[in-house]
């Protein structure tokens, strides 16, 4: 069994994967900006003020693009064939990323509602993944 | 005062080493094969080289050995083809400001010898998991791991947005291997249908097998210097008549429009925005004879003639299908067959083509009279060369 390539865990975005362990999506947020921000940075990229705060998120958001592979670039994918990539545009704003489950590639569409949901990786390593969700 | 720089920069001499899927060659080799090849091109003698910046393949300083340069100009950048348009004008920059005098600009790859090509392998997989996230946005723990999948996420919403059609797409590819037939030194010059485009495999949806470049070893030089020095020398010199830079921000992605991307937080509407290369050259859209436009994947065209106001938000695709970037449409698109059917040169070879299409030196992919053209990303860079 060829492994996945592993996320790279730092003090940087520790709170992120701490929280994905704990079954909750947790992500930067700046108290004097009050507003969450992403990609993750340990400082705010829009008054620089460091360190950030991290707070969970709904998880609750809609799919604002996919893509869908149907190459292993790395070996631990190829049982995994076709997969999908989304980005999610959440709730609170953010538009992060992950894998899509449970719903054939052809009926994704923009606008998708979806929810977290974790997929326990190992001991140390959780990843925040997402499904549908009926909509509101 | 952009403008106090146009036409003092000149290219005065280019030179393409092995372009092959496996050359047998390492850098040095293949920089070497480049850097003859400039000089021959240009009658310029070795000891006049005082400049010397790389962008890809070995340390500036250890090439400068190699070749048994005395340079006053040393640089290096980072090894990305986005790169490669900001070295030139550096190189242009520095030779205006009197830094050197002529400048060989290098960009090598040894793909073949490293393995693994993009998106896994050894050979990238380094660059996927650097602090930060890889440079395109991978996050190959979600199997998000190949430069392509960034422009397969934009083009993924600008089909959903705009009702652009993989057939309009496919024309991309379709137009650029009818141009590469016509360039000798093209790896991929078999005729491809639209048919033949989308019976191949999709690879990382909605991008199939030919909406990616080519992955190839290769070399370039471009000898950069004065418009006043170049007039000395043995070819005509291609001016850089105007130029800007590679934007960044968070709404910047290396092969999206702005806010298209993997990590991308909104969406601009609001395009085409201010492009000062045009004021800076003194030309206006409608002066230029033809664009090359950054291709490591075939979206990268649709976006950058989107981008530089070519064509209104979402009229790309189908001004592309409807032929108007042929050798014969109205405003021919990499004629040299570009990264899709040239091969993967970083940018280097749309500078090249750049060139021999402004000295008619293009052979039978000649546009006729070329005087203006435009080299273009959709992330900002671009260079305007004239005669």
């Amino acid at each position: 069994m060829s492994q996945r390539p592993q996320p790279r865990i730092t003090d940087d975005n520790r709170p992120h994967w701490e929280g994905a362990r704990e079954g909750r999506l947790v992500l930067p947020y700046c108290e004097a900006c009050a507003r969450f921000f992403y990609p993750i940075s340990p400082f705010c990229p829009f008054c620089l003020k460091a360190p950030v705060a991290w707070k969970p998120v709904s998880g609750r958001g809609r799919v604002s693009s996919w893509v869908v592979f149907h190459k292993a670039f790395y070996p631990y994918f190829a049982d995994r064939l076709p997969y999908v990539v989304v980005q999610v545009e959440l709730e609170e704003g953010p538009r992060v990323n992950g894998n899509l489950f449970g719903l054939d590639p052809g009926s994704i569409r923009l606008g998708l509602p979806v929810e977290a949901t974790f997929e326990r990786e190992g001991a140390e390593v959780t990843l925040p993944q997402f499904r549908a969700r009926a909509a509101p | 005062m952009g403008w106090e720089f146009r036409n003092k920069a000149a290219v005065c001499g280019i030179g393409l080493g092995p372009v092959a899927k496996d050359t047998g060659l390492g850098n040095t080799a293949l920089i070497g094969a480049a850097v003859r090849e400039a000089l021959a091109d240009c009658g310029l003698a070795k000891a006049k080289l005082d400049g010397l910046f790389v962008n890809a393949g070995v340390d500036v300083d250890r090439l400068a050995e190699n070749l048994g340069l005395a340079c006053r100009y040393a640089n290096q950048a980072w090894t990305h083809g986005r790169l490669s348009g900001p070295i030139v004008q550096s190189a242009a920059l520095a030779c205006v400001a009197g830094l050197a005098d002529y400048i060989a600009c290098i960009y090598s790859i040894d793909i073949s010898e490293r393995g693994g090509g993009f998106g896994g392998g050894r050979s990238h997989a380094h660059e996927e998991g650097r602090e930060g996230g890889g440079p395109h946005g991978e996050m190959p723990h979600y199997g998000l791991t190949h430069p392509g999948s960034g422009a397969a996420m934009a083009m993924r919403k600008y089909m959903a947005r705009y009702g652009a059609t993989a057939e309009q797409l496919g024309m991309v590819a379709v137009t650029q291997r009818a141009h590469a037939a016509l360039n000798p030194a093209a790896m991929m010059k078999a005729p491809m249908t639209l048919a033949d485009y989308l019976a191949a495999r999709p690879v990382i949806e909605p991008l199939r097998l030919f909406d990616f470049c080519v992955v190839n070893d290769g070399a370039i030089c471009v000898i950069v210097t004065t418009a006043e020095r170049a007039r000395d020398l043995r070819k005509p010199p291609v001016h850089i008549a105007g130029m800007q830079g590679l934007r960044a921000g968070r709404e910047e992605f290396v092969f999206g429009r702005p806010g298209l991307g993997v990590w991308q937080q909104t969406e601009r509407e609001d395009l085409p925005q201010v492009h000062p290369v045009f004021a800076m050259a003194g030309v206006e859209r409608k002066d230029v004879d033809g664009l090359m436009i950054y291709d490591s994947f075939s979206p990268q065209v649709i976006f950058g003639l989107e981008e530089f106001g070519y064509v209104g938000p979402g009229e790309a695709a189908a001004w592309i299908a409807s032929g108007n970037g042929r050798l014969d449409g109205r405003l021919p698109v990499n004629t040299h067959g570009g990264h899709l059917s040239e091969g993967m040169l970083a940018g280097w070879g749309h500078q090249l083509e750049a060139v021999r299409q402004l000295r008619g030196e293009a052979g039978a992919r000649q546009i006729p009279d070329a005087e203006v053209i435009q080299y273009l990303m959709g992330t900002g860079v671009s260079i305007i060369y004239t005669r």
